[in-house]
């Protein structure tokens, strides 16, 4: 099927089999890697993208379901690496093999956006994707941080 | 000048120099910068560090980055002495067809290629220093043959070389040509440790995280290359059995379909000499579909029809059947006898006061977050491959029994490694990735493998059981052990190198037998020693109860007999600081216990670690671990916030190894496939406290390794601690088949 995406912001036209996963379709498709795969059912949370704003795992989603969707990935999370999160997770030397950080990432990007004081239990059900380095301490020190950054500059605002 | 240092002559700067060009630059930097590559034209100042006119510092690596920050501890060892500019360095793969033949590299430095037990880093460290040294005195004497000056009056600082008298300064790169064309009398002598500025004083943010966080990153699952097809793979789901047939036709004509290759093992291959590392990598029957697209491959593979014959492993009927396989096996004599000192026959004698229980371990997969995968272009003379590799010389061994094409001929892109735990070091992976891709010559093939295909290919933590003896002496400490191991071949052990059985307890036995079975096996994150922690510390804690003697005291009445008293320090820092022995509420207790990973039976050797849990056990039997200190001696510390990550991590990797992991087993399948059955630990499991506390270091001439030591520490002090709390002793992996966990 042909179908358009606005991915980070673009128009994106794209021909793939109808049931083709969007995680596929941007990796091999339109060659953005920065999306990764881990598991293919929705367990790892690798693959987590903003689908219309909120963290979706894009393994189990097929194109037939996205078509004209508003989709943010890791390479669009901000221009520059600027996002308070990515800031972070650099000073603080959060990952580790890095393969997960960008669902991680994604997964506290929307978090933030929600919630921009949120609680251990609040992050504890919001994160729910695999690391297996064990980067989960530095990840949840890196959002509190984060957020607190977020606070400020809105209150600076 | 360590001996181990590149002895350089002119010939061979010629030689680099011209050779440096061409090939498909792919690093773990920030793709903006990895690709920018040293330009062609920059002077190689040494085979290990290119400076380029724009006073970039390319740095060559021995090993790909896997997490540990290996990549970025050995700029730490080339900044210390090249007084570069951090932000201008980038760092590219060794060219090692370009080390076949011309020897530049591995062999001449003696380093161990690959990042698997804490083997980048002694003849790394040398090497990356002397070339860092050499580098830069080569700059200075450039400046002051240039500006006429003496040379002990030339400083470089800052990737800025200058003359104070004459006020001249010039970027490094402006003198990058004159100095690889420099001769020096004699190479520079390193700095004393005393005078580092940035080893043991510096944590910069690993080099390859920006990559990480903007996107850019590069892992072998994201290699692209023009023309490349993508290949899904499909081994028989019984270790060593046969594909019978396949009807290809049947998926043909199914979209982006564009080819098969089936997997013969029995085909002739190439031998060659054994690499510094082996381990099991002989090729499995398989079948894999070639298509335009991974998903189309993958879509084909699962709609072909297949047959196996899935061979002498279907006679494991169950996980049970196995278990009961191996518990048996310990009733009867042993196989082998792995040490034996003191009075080994101890036992025979007296059966007073004889303690005695048997633990046991299940497989266990890696799980690496980044499911295996690679990819190769093979030709008839030329190989390329782009693989997330951990034993770079083991890759070049598997490649030429594969493909037939010599080391020299063979080019090695590293891209960044999704974890590997001991995973990626055997290379079984690159091997069958190359069995699919000669099968189209001339085409790059990117094979994935799903990760069901991850989960029942695995190289598994062996399963292992163990039973245990001890009798004490009048003083309640143990002065006699004998163990047996049971378990898949080939058995990975660890309590015969430890202080215990060597010197602290006076007669010791340990035997061990093995029982054949097809299951294939590894090395997983602290081989042998992440299972055997858990036999000796836990059955340490059981003397200690029959002796009646606080867990902690005995243990130091244990250490006093060991010449390294980090054994002692360890165990009074982690008991200080977890507060050993505070009063607790109802249905909390503590356990602690103590190891060494990489000691091999000597004093001052590897790191030793001892760790303290607290955990509560609420009525309804939920175990929840609120807890864990750590203390630790690797000697001296090179980055500490390194150290600390590898040591968190570790806690974490072996917490889940403890309490989740178990691979089960069906007519010989392995059954577990994917993350919904194989449960693993997240943010809400982790503990709320993990402590790592430095003050147990001992400052002692030594950097030892700290990937692997705190994996093996969790499993006995969480035991120990549930045994404090509850009187219950578990003594099999994973704790959530004895207890719930939450």
């Amino acid at each position: 099927m042909k179908a358009a995406l606005y991915v980070n912001g673009q128009l994106r036209n794209v021909d793939a089999e109808p049931q083709t996963p969007l995680l596929w379709v941007l990796r091999d498709h339109l060659g953005m890697t920065g999306t990764k795969f881990g598991c293919g059912i929705g367990q790892c949370g690798a693959c987590t993208i903003h689908l219309n704003g909120s963290a979706t795992r894009s393994c189990l989603l097929p194109l037939a379901a996205v078509d004209n969707a508003r989709i943010t990935t890791i390479e669009g999370l901000s221009q520059d690496a600027s996002h308070p999160l990515q800031q972070m997770w650099m000073t603080d030397n959060v990952p580790q093999c890095g393969y997960c950080q960008a669902g991680m990432l994604m997964a506290a990007a929307a978090l933030l956006k929600e919630n921009a004081n949120p609680s251990d239990a609040q992050i504890d059900a919001a994160i729910t994707n695999i690391c297996r380095c064990g980067t989960y301490p530095r990840i949840r020190t890196a959002i509190h941080k984060a957020a607190a950054q977020l606070r400020s500059k809105e209150v600076s605002r | 000048m360590n001996a181990s240092t590149p002895n350089l002559s002119r010939r061979e700067f010629i030689v680099a120099t011209a050779s440096i060009a061409g090939g498909f630059a792919l690093t773990v930097l920030p793709r903006s910068i990895a690709m920018a590559k040293a330009p062609a034209a920059s002077p190689e100042i040494n085979p290990w560090i290119v400076i380029g006119a724009d006073d970039s510092v390319t740095i060559r690596m021995p090993a790909p980055e896997a997490g540990t920050g290996n990549t970025t501890q050995a700029a730490m060892f080339v900044a210390e002495e090249l007084h570069c500019d951090w932000h201008k360095i980038r760092i590219e793969p060794v060219p090692f067809a370009r080390d076949a033949r011309e020897d530049v590299y591995i062999k001449k430095s003696g380093i161990w290629s690959t990042f698997a037990g804490g083997g980048t880093q002694p003849g790394i460290m040398q090497t990356m220093l002397q070339a860092g040294a050499s580098a830069r005195e080569r700059l200075r004497l450039s400046a002051a043959t240039r500006w006429n000056v003496p040379l002990n009056e030339v400083v470089a600082r800052q990737g800025v070389l200058s003359h104070a008298a004459t006020q001249r300064e010039s970027r490094y790169g402006e003198f990058a040509a004159l100095a690889a064309s420099v001769e020096l009398a004699e190479e520079p002598t390193l700095k004393r440790r005393e005078e580092w500025r940035v080893l043991t004083k510096q944590s910069p943010a690993r080099l390859h995280v920006r990559s990480i966080v903007d996107g850019t990153s590069v892992y072998g699952m994201d290699i692209r290359l023009p023309g490349m097809l993508y290949a899904a793979l499909l081994q028989c789901p019984v270790h060593g059995g046969k594909l019978e047939s396949f009807n290809f036709n049947a998926v043909r004509d199914m979209p982006g379909v564009r080819g098969y290759a089936a997997v013969d093992p029995s085909e002739p291959r190439k031998k060659v000499e054994q690499p510094a590392y082996w381990a099991h990598t002989d090729p499995s029957s398989a079948i894999a579909i070639v298509a335009e697209h991974y998903w189309q491959a993958r879509q084909a593979l699962q709609a072909m029809p297949i047959e196996w014959d899935y061979g002498e492993g279907t006679r494991w009927k169950s996980t049970q059947q196995v278990y009961e396989a191996v518990l048996k096996r310990l009733d009867e004599p042993a196989g082998e006898q792995v040490k034996a000192a003191g009075n080994a026959r101890a036992f025979d004698e007296a059966e007073r006061e004889l303690i005695e229980a048997t633990y046991f371990t299940p497989f266990s997969e890696h799980a690496t977050m980044e499911p295996l995968n690679g990819t190769a272009l093979v030709t008839r003379n030329r190989v390329e491959l782009w693989h997330p590799v951990a034993a770079v010389m083991q890759a070049l061994a598997i490649t030429t029994e594969e493909t037939g094409v010599g080391a020299e001929n063979i080019h090695v892109h590293l891209p960044l490694v999704g974890g590997s735990f001991g995973r990626r070091v055997g290379c079984d992976d690159l091997r069958m990735v190359l069995a699919v891709a000669k099968k189209f010559p001339g085409t790059p093939i990117h094979v994935v493998w799903s990760r069901e295909e991850t989960f029942r290919q695995g190289k598994y933590r062996d399963l292992q059981a163990a039973r245990m003896r001890a009798r004490l002496d009048s003083d309640g400490l143990p002065q006699a052990l004998h163990v047996h191991v049971a378990g898949h071949s080939p058995l990975l052990l660890g309590l015969e190198n430890t202080a215990y059985t060597n010197g602290c307890i006076q007669d010791v036995h340990i035997e061990k037998s093995t029982v054949p079975m097809h299951i294939l096996t590894g090395q997983y994150r602290g081989p042998g020693y992440n299972t055997h922690a858990f036999f000796l510390e836990s059955f340490i804690d059981e003397c200690a109860a029959k002796a009646r003697i606080d867990p902690l005291e005995y243990r130091l009445r244990l250490a006093a007999k060991w010449p390294d008293p980090a054994w002692a320090n360890c165990l009074k820092e982690v008991a200080a600081r977890a507060q050993w022995g505070r009063k607790l509420p109802k249905g909390h207790g503590q356990g602690i216990a103590i190891a060494n990973w990489g000691m091999q039976g000597k004093p001052h050797e590897g790191t030793t670690v001892a760790a303290i849990a607290t955990v509560e056990v609420q009525d309804s039997g939920d175990l929840i671990v609120h807890a864990i200190d750590l203390a630790f001696d690797c000697g001296q510390m090179l980055d500490e916030d390194s150290v600390r990550a590898q040591l968190e991590g570790g806690l974490l990797f072996g917490l889940n190894m403890c309490l989740n992991e178990e691979l089960n087993i069906e007519d010989g399948r392995i059954v577990e496939g994917n993350f919904d059955r194989y449960r693993m630990i997240r943010m809400a499991d982790v503990p709320r406290v993990i402590r790592i506390h430095t003050g147990a270091l001992s400052g002692h001439a030594r950097y030892s390794g700290v990937g692997e030591v705190s994996v093996g520490i969790v499993t006995p002090a969480i035991a120990n601690a549930i045994f404090a709390t509850t009187g219950k002793r578990i003594r099999s992996m994973p704790f959530r088949r004895e207890t719930r966990v939450t």
